[in-house]
């Protein structure tokens, strides 16, 4: 481990660092992006975009935004995922992507309550594995239809064209204005922002008469942990840019693809420490990578970054507290980790550039 | 290094000092006047005021509920460099949406050196110190929340000793790493699963039959028990609503001789006179803070303008979500105590907010001990910590608040005392209530004064006849001695440290958690640890022991 090349040669871990540094010196707008990293690396990447004037932007932005737009534009309702573990005697399950999204959500949250699955995906419960779990509709396509056929219903409102049978809706709608404590668990990675501000105005409702809050799942890579680093460390989410000193946030300004299609980033750092993921965009740029797995990418500078949690302790969000925890090292390895790198970046940037 | 700051007025009320002076530094600490010896640095600081480095003891600054707020407001934007020295008045006034580099550095530049983080949920407490290892310059603390969680309310539900109430609070605190123990609505977000929308002090929490009081009581004894500097931090039930003052009176008479903190009473100063049957009770509520000495407040005053209110009271949270300006929320009815997020403007022109306001000034003027009462705006959730100045000013100028309240509408002052107090504070007032009072509250021995030996945490202010350009621009301010301040522009930003208790902790609780966790949640209680080994700064805490 703590490999390193430059322009596909292998290098020592130090010259990789310094022509990293170079690389992002020498450059009007970096992009740091990727972000597939612990807490520490998060607040690192932070760190050398505030000191270069970048952007730094997740792999999974477009899904951590759709969440947070509901919150932003509308309201939510949200409860963690110990408390439904405890206290839920109602699991509503809306749409696919759950299992893939948190592998654990069966063993953690399946036992001991009612569980009504909208529109899951054909993968998930053709297996039959879950029994106690009842399926309405079954075309993931018409869930956003299915979830304002309940909304409406649940208000007392008249519908016409519903895609399943009323009855059945209407049965649904009962059960849930009875339960104790429902759960509403969704993964913003499969649905538009429109289905989920719908979802979360019906969870709202809800609380007229019982107590029912929603379950967001987090996106992958520590995507959750790294919003939250970058709204305290910077004020905003992610998709935020210090090129002007301070920081600003504009989800599509500060988009790392579109900046790099469009030629307005003249050079990035991807990092993805949890395994391979490439970037997105299709230009080729002066490209560092810290990255779990150096074949999968072709860059100018590539450094391989041990596994956070795996290969060295890490703080991380933990989809079965939502909160942050430390995670410590299973296999402790000799492995750079993102912010170790990072930080060797950013001294040798600020000796070269004493502020 | 000697360091002298020379000929300064030197307001210290700690120390009974209210004279012309030096003030000799060395090593981060305030020493003896040396007797020759060289000075190697000097600052004539002749015709300016020094005091001790402010203490905060009610900010929320940190944690995932206050960086909620900041995600969920991306439209108060503060387009301010803070090291370019540009004028923090000329933020939009946003509110508790800064970044963590901002949070440090507006404060500091305000002559503050230590805050607390007044409400760190147990499960939470990593995050929140991640947060606060990034607020340069100033040191923190935390309060953990206790008092809606299933495994206290299941030890009074089965009436188990006092001990074993104080070894989980032990635990707790311990591995939240707390300087103290806060209750927030007690039993309220517990009787909030169970759909109540209303919860008073001497209702009982359904499935668990234990009252708000008894729990606020258990405690009370066991902060007492375990020795713990800074009293039980409550938050009483009821926040907000009109004739609400009987709870906190009804609170006050609870705390007895034991010490007792209550958190920003300003929004417990509501009667129900009035033509709009919401009135000020702010006088009644001092009288009562005056006569019960083991009581000490803070008061949470009100200021207009945008804010965004955070809060772990779920239930007033969410019952307030319909008034969110702009209308937006997040309500998190999670684990234990839960939390809400709710944006909130506060307008002159509101007789509800005016009627706020008002209480607010009443309280700090009519409470007569200063070391009795703390200043808070219960950032952001009254007003961002950044309209301090201003209300200093309002304090120590009874014509700046006369020509206030001719803007105000008539009505809402008519339901309040304000207009018939003439009080002014003194800097000797200032200095005790922002300074001394809090470092005596928190158990901070070597803060809020400047005595030899003391920390040197230094603020000097050039006065002039606008008090909030003095409080908002400190002329100079040092941290361990270092200076971090000039002409109110922050020129050097390095990283304090987080103080907290470390009460003794048996290994029985230890046990006793693991099981619980392990049969309730099916998880390790590991999760909730901080470990000092990735807060990302060396040496991150600091032991505040506990009395003796
Ligand atoms: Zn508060």
């Amino acid at each position: 481990m703590g490999e390193a090349w430059i322009r596909g040669k292998s290098a020592p871990l130090d010259d990789a660092i310094a022509e990293a540094a170079n690389i992002v010196a020498g450059s009007r707008q970096p992009v740091i992006a990727g972000l597939g990293t612990d807490v520490a690396g998060a607040r690192a990447a932070i760190r050398l975009a505030r000191l270069v004037g970048g952007v730094v932007d997740h792999m999974h932005s477009d899904a951590l935004l759709r969440d947070l737009d509901v919150m932003r534009e509308a309201g939510m309702m949200v409860t963690m995922p110990t408390e439904a573990h405890v206290r839920a005697d109602f699991l509503l399950l809306v749409g696919p992507g759950l299992i893939e999204a948190w592998p654990a959500l069966p063993e953690r949250l399946f036992a001991k309550r009612r569980i009504v699955w909208l529109c899951p995906d054909a993968a998930a419960i053709s297996a039959s594995t879950y029994k106690n779990v009842a399926v309405v509709g079954d075309n993931p396509a018409e869930l956003p239809a299915i979830v304002a056929l309940v909304r409406a219903r649940c208000a007392g409102r008249p519908v016409a064209n519903a895609p399943i049978a009323l009855a059945t809706i209407d049965a649904f709608v009962a059960e849930l204005k009875r339960v104790r404590f429902g759960v509403a668990v969704w993964s913003a990675a499969r649905h538009d922002g429109l289905t989920i501000e719908m979802l979360c105005g019906l969870v709202n409702d809800l609380n007229a008469a019982t107590r029912f809050s929603g379950l967001p799942l987090a996106s992958a890579d520590n995507a959750a942990a790294v919003q939250q680093v970058a709204g305290w460390m910077t004020g905003y989410p992610l998709r935020t840019g210090f090129g002007r000193g301070v920081p600003e946030h504009d989800p599509w300004r500060f988009e790392a693809s579109r900046l790099v299609d469009s030629g307005e980033a003249d050079c990035a750092v991807w990092i993805s420490a949890y395994g391979a993921r490439p970037p997105a965009w299709k230009r080729d740029l002066p490209l560092v990578a810290l990255t779990g797995d150096p074949n999968t990418i072709r860059s100018h500078v590539t450094i391989t970054v041990g596994r956070p949690g795996l290969d060295h302790d890490a703080v991380e969000h933990l989809a079965t507290t939502g909160t942050l925890a430390t995670v410590s090292a299973r296999q402790p390895e000799a492995a750079a980790s993102v912010a170790s790198v990072l930080d060797k970046i950013i001294t040798k940037l600020s000796a070269a550039h004493p502020c | 290094m000697l360091t002298r700051l020379a000929g300064g007025h030197v307001i210290d009320p700690a120390n009974r000092r209210d004279t012309i002076g030096d003030i000799f530094i060395r090593d981060g600490r305030i020493v003896d006047a040396p007797a020759g010896g060289t000075v190697d640095e000097s600052y004539d600081i002749s015709h300016k005021i020094v005091m001790a480095g402010a203490i905060d003891i009610h900010s929320h600054i940190a944690g995932s509920n206050e960086t909620m707020g900041r995600l969920v407001l991306p439209e108060h934007r503060s387009h301010r460099s803070l090291l370019d020295g540009s004028h923090p008045g000329h933020f939009p006034r946003p509110a508790g949406t800064w970044n963590t580099f901002e949070t440090g550095c507006t404060y500091a530049a305000m002559g503050f050196t230590t805050v607390v983080e007044p409400a760190v949920l147990p499960h939470q407490a990593l995050q929140a110190h991640l947060e606060l290892a990034d607020i340069p310059i100033i040191d923190k603390a935390t309060l953990t929340v206790l008092g809606n969680d299933d495994f206290l309310l299941n030890l009074l539900r089965r009436r188990e000793s006092s001990s074993a109430i104080r070894d989980y609070a032990a635990w707790t605190l311990s591995t939240s790493r707390g300087l103290g123990i806060k209750v927030i609505n007690a039993g309220g977000a517990a009787a909030f699963k169970d759909n109540l929308r209303v919860f008073s002090l001497d209702d009982e929490v359904p499935q668990y039959g234990v009252s708000s009081r008894a729990i606020v009581k258990a405690l009370q004894h066991a902060v007492h028990e375990l020795r713990l500097t800074h009293p039980l931090h409550v938050h009483c039930n009821n926040l907000g609503l009109a004739g609400n003052v009987e709870t906190a009176l009804a609170t006050i008479e609870a705390a007895e001789s034991l010490p007792l903190h209550l958190a920003h009473l300003q929004f417990y100063g509501y009667g129900k006179e009035g033509p709009r049957g919401f009135s000020s009770a702010g006088a009644r509520l001092a009288e009562a803070v005056n006569t019960a000495k083991s009581v000490t407040i803070d008061v949470g005053q009100v200021m207009f303008g945008q804010t965004v209110t955070i809060s772990c009271d779920v239930l007033r949270q969410f019952n307030a979500r319909n008034s969110a300006h702009p209308k937006k929320w997040v309500i998190c009815d999670g684990d234990s105590n839960g939390a809400g997020i709710v944006p909130y403007h506060y307008k002159a022109t509101d007789f509800f907010n005016v009627v706020q306001w008002a209480v607010g000034l009443e309280l700090f003027l009519l409470i007569n001990d200063p070391w009795r009462i703390f200043f808070t705006t219960d950032h952001p959730n009254g007003a961002p910590f950044t309209a301090y100045p201003d209300i200093l000013a309002l304090l120590m100028d009874r014509d700046l608040r006369a020509e206030w309240m001719s803007r105000l509408p008539k009505d809402a002052l008519e339901v309040t005392t304000l207009s018939s107090i003439a009080r002014e504070y003194s800097l000797v007032d200032i200095a005790t209530m922002t300074r001394a009072a809090p470092a005596k509250l928190l158990g901070l021995k070597d803060r809020g004064h400047l005595g030899v030996g003391a920390l040197a945490d230094i603020a000097v202010y050039s006065p002039g006849n606008d008090k909030a350009t003095m409080f908002r621009e400190a002329a100079l301010v040092f941290k361990n001695g270092q200076l971090v301040v000039r002409d109110g522009t922050v020129c050097h930003a390095p990283f304090g440290r987080t103080l907290r208790a470390d009460p003794d902790c048996e290994n029985g609780i230890k046990v006793r958690m693991r099981d619980y966790y392990e049969e309730r949640y099916a998880l390790s209680p590991e999760f909730m640890m901080v470990a000092d080994a990735v807060i990302g700064r060396p040496d991150p805490f600091e032991i505040v022991p506990c009395l003796n």
